[in-house]
């Protein structure tokens, strides 16, 4: 039986009522009494210098309140790398010129939606053009034209990370092979577009804001920055939100614009992004270059590996930097590699900037590693589940000056998943085929590139007369559970129940700092300041039981089911709720107050611990047109202790769903820097009836950092995803491939190229 | 007994090898750096994309080379 009331309980989400019944608010939905509505004029050209605006005529138009342009704003730069100043590039609308078709240059505020669009036709710019680059590659040469005047050579980071003696440890490999991979950009596609509502206090001199946001708080310092405020005097509310998947992360031009035109004109303004904009001009998955090298033992232990990476970085920092470091990192997982070296560089070029998309860098890093694994295995004579077991991560894995591993069930994960693959996938037809790769993934990023001096998560509780609980968390649950996970932690804590517990949400002004839902963080970093806040109040009640049992310090008191009682003596105790009314009244009336808080420490420079998994897909193949079909997915994944298993089963299932999308048909073309597709007519998704089967083992682990032993769910299982389909491939028609987005062109050529391959006499 | 390191002809960046300076000099992106490379005529483009274009460290063993030459040594 478990140890827990609450915790590992399948729990209906806490909004779920509100969601499905339309009653939930999102931002989308809000309406303000006087309130405008705003537009932005974005430049048709990738590239040109702005020469003159003209707004009269947009300003004569009936219903419109007001107009700006970049003279009109404070200037501020902003950014997500606050740490580096050199890395906050943007500015609410352009100044002098426009680096990408898209870049805003002047924003309306009207009436009605329909005025403010209208009169963006009225608003004269007059560009001057100025040469383009889109290609990472060409973005470096010397002559290549510059984004930023002052950031030669267009480059925005560099990274190097080495350890182990790599040279010698090829030179005594026995089988060494090199690959190149070239992905393209993927969409977000969220539900809910970008959108933001802002209302400015003239009297006061406050701002707020509600977004559709993963990170309130980030959102704040980007608009203090933006706008020259402090930020304790912006507000930002994160409503419900339909999505980020990583393209809500940044401070995006929809608030900042809303914000400004807010403080002109003394009356609320909202901005909503259309789905071309949503397409067109938010934060995509990066585009990437990169070659893998790896060095093998006969017997198949990897001796080194070599990764060489550009990431495409469009015209602007954002949070791109990080997914060329994390995709560095993830080409080391999660296998045992004694010797690695990384380069990476990500370059300016005049494209929307590119960042951090749900497993950003796990599924890019995972593509290359997986299939280079199973090509490896093939020419090595070992079975992919035997190469993959042999050199696994185990518990107190460490990469030199990296990264710590502390629970870790890869290889429970790979036996469950070999294991069911014998039992179920009997009857494979000749056209079938089964891929099988493993993962991991973090819980939560060390790094601190936003320099903020505050806990990466806080938590704050206040228990009423009645012992109902009040929970204040800046969490933010955009769709994935969180809500929901931290109410269950606080009831397990505390021994009570969900029903006693009010969650006040992702309010700045009322809630502790957190940094957003990015990196799978929340679980980890958010329940342990509500784990924490929850001990915090058990503490002061155990405390007023232990006294109105007048038991001494050695006896252990416990609180569960919503009774406080002797531990050794489960009948000697008290109503959770009477004890709440003495400690209130033993407190002159005070209510009882929690907090918590949580900053991982001597966990290295990653993360704080690592989720790991294994998956099986069955692939069938059209040979004649290149159709793939993926019948049946068999994921185990240790994610520690499960806090909402229904939430771990949806995050799961959420995740093969993106990397279908990555693997199969999700891409955003360009030509001079224009999105080919942006509607979802031409921009393919993975819909419900694509879905295969998913079947789900959960290998259970304790992470000792995490809130009762949990870790993350939410990210991990969309990199093995698109790998293991390819590799389905490569079994059933020894077709190979070094791309993402394995449309049936592409697989259909790549199977007649094996075909051919195999006419030819083997060299000798 | 004094080890011999290397500092940074652009900045105050000392290095127990020419390796690791060449690893701290192509890190920086600032017009400096980048412009001393050009007296040595060397192309910071170029040394780059070798190292991420290219297996093994040839952006940082063609640069090492030069600061040999031509970096401060320093005992410490």
């Amino acid at each position: 039986m478990s140890e827990y009331s609450i915790i590992g309980k399948p729990t209906r989400n806490v909004d779920g009522p509100a969601k499905v019944s339309g009653e939930a608010i999102y931002t989308f939905d809000m309406v303000l009494p006087n309130m405008l509505y705003g537009k932005l004029l974005r430049s048709p050209y990738p590239h040109a210098k702005i020469i003159s605006i003209d707004t009269s005529e947009a300003e004569k138009l009936q219903g419109v309140k007001a107009v700006i342009t970049g003279k009109d704003t404070p200037g501020g730069k902003y950014g997500l790398w606050r740490r580096f100043p050199e890395l906050c590039d943007q500015t609410a609308l352009a100044m002098d010129k426009v680096r990408f078709i898209g870049d805003p240059v002047a924003a309306v505020a009207a009436v009605t939606a329909e005025i403010a669009e209208r009169a963006l036709d009225l608003i004269n710019v007059e560009y001057e053009i100025l040469p383009a680059v889109f290609e990472p590659l060409e973005a470096i040469k010397d002559d290549a034209p510059l984004l930023h005047d002052d950031i030669s050579n267009n480059i925005n980071i560099t990274r190097h990370v080495e350890w182990g003696d790599v040279d010698e440890a090829f030179k005594n490999s026995d089988y060494v092979r090199e690959d190149r991979f070239i992905y393209g950009s993927q969409a977000t596609a969220s539900t809910e577009v970008h959108n933001s509502l802002a209302s400015y206090d003239k009297g006061t001199g406050r701002l707020t804001v509600w977004s559709s946001t993963q990170s309130p708080y980030y959102l704040q310092l980007g608009l203090a920055d933006a706008l020259k405020m402090r930020e304790g005097d912006i507000r930002v509310i994160k409503p419900h939100v339909g999505g980020g998947f990583g393209g809500k992360n940044s401070t995006m031009p929809d608030s900042v614009n809303a914000a400004l035109l807010s403080m002109k004109t003394g009356m609320p303004v909202k901005i909503v992004y259309n789905r071309e904009e949503e397409f067109t001009c938010t934060e995509h998955r990066t585009a990437m270059n990169l070659a893998v090298k790896m060095g093998f033992k006969k017997d198949g232990t990897i001796m080194a590996k070599e990764f060489k990476l550009i990431t495409d970085g469009g015209a602007y920092t954002a949070l791109g930097p990080t997914a060329l470091y994390l995709t560095g990192t993830y080409a080391t997982f999660p296998y045992n590699i004694p010797s690695y070296r990384y380069d990476g560089v990500r370059t300016y070029n005049n494209k929307m900037w590119s960042t951090s998309v749900r497993s950003f860098g796990a599924t890019e890093a995972q593509y290359a590693t997986e299939i280079q694994l199973d090509r490896a295995a093939h020419d090595l004579g070992i079975s992919p589940i035997e190469i993959r077991r042999k050199n696994a991560m185990t518990p107190g894995y460490e990469a030199p000056g990296q990264y710590k591993v502390g629970s870790c069930g890869l290889l429970e994960c790979i036996d469950k998943v070999e294991k069911r693959i014998k039992e179920k996938w009997t009857d494979l037809s000749k056209d079938e085929g089964v891929g099988f790769t493993t993962f991991a993934y973090m819980c939560g990023g060390i790094f601190n590139w936003i320099d903020t001096p505050y806990a990466f998560s806080g938590a704050m509780i206040k228990v009423n007369i009645d012992g109902t609980v009040d929970l204040f968390t800046q969490a933010s649950d955009i769709g994935q559970g969180t809500n929901t996970v931290n109410v269950m932690i606080c009831a397990e804590e505390l021994g009570i129940g969900i029903e006693d517990i009010r969650l006040h949400p992702a309010d700045t002004a009322t809630t502790p700092v957190d940094l957003g839902a990015w990196a799978s963080r929340e679980t980890m970093m958010n329940g342990n300041a509500v784990k924490d806040a929850a001990r915090n109040v058990k503490e002061k009640l155990i405390e007023i039981a232990r006294m109105k049992l007048g038991e001494n310090i050695v006896y252990d008191l416990e609180a569960k089911n919503k009774r406080i009682y002797l531990a050794i003596r489960p009948e000697r105790g008290f109503s959770y709720y009477d004890i709440v009314k003495d400690a209130i009244k033993l407190n002159d009336g005070e209510p009882i107050i929690g907090v918590g808080h949580y900053t991982p420490h001597r966990k290295g420079m990653v993360s704080p611990a690592w989720a790991f998994g294994s998956m099986a897909v069955r692939v069938k193949v059209d040979r004649e047109i290149g159709h793939v079909e993926v019948k049946d997915v068999i994921v185990a994944h240790d994610c520690g202790q499960p806090i909402n298993p229904l939430g771990v089963r949806g995050q799961v299932e959420g995740s093969v769903h993106l990397g279908l999308g990555w693997g199969l048909c999700e891409e955003q073309p360009t030509d001079n820097g224009m999105v080919l597709n942006p509607s979802f007519a031409d921009y393919k998704i993975i819909r419900t009836r694509d879905m295969p089967q998913i079947e789900l083992h959960e290998v259970l682990t304790h992470e000792p950092e995490g809130p009762f032993g949990a870790k993350e769910s939410a990210e991990g299982a969309v990199g093995p995803t698109a790998p293991a389909i390819a590799n389905a491939i490569f079994h059933i028609t020894g077709a190979e491939f070094s791309s993402n987005t394995l449309k049936p062109e592409k697989v259909w050529r790549a199977i007649r190229e094996a075909e051919e391959k195999a006419k030819k006499p083997a060299k000798r | 007994m004094a080890n011999i390191n290397y500092r940074c002809p652009c900045c105050r960046k000392i290095s127990p090898d020419t390796h690791d300076l060449a690893r701290h000099y192509l890190g920086q992106t600032d017009k400096k750096h980048k412009d001393w490379l050009k007296t040595k005529g060397l192309s910071y483009a170029q040394l780059i994309t070798w190292q991420v274009t290219e297996f093994g460290n040839k952006g940082y063993e063609a640069l090492a080379k030069v600061l040999e030459k031509e970096a401060t040594k320093v005992e410490i």
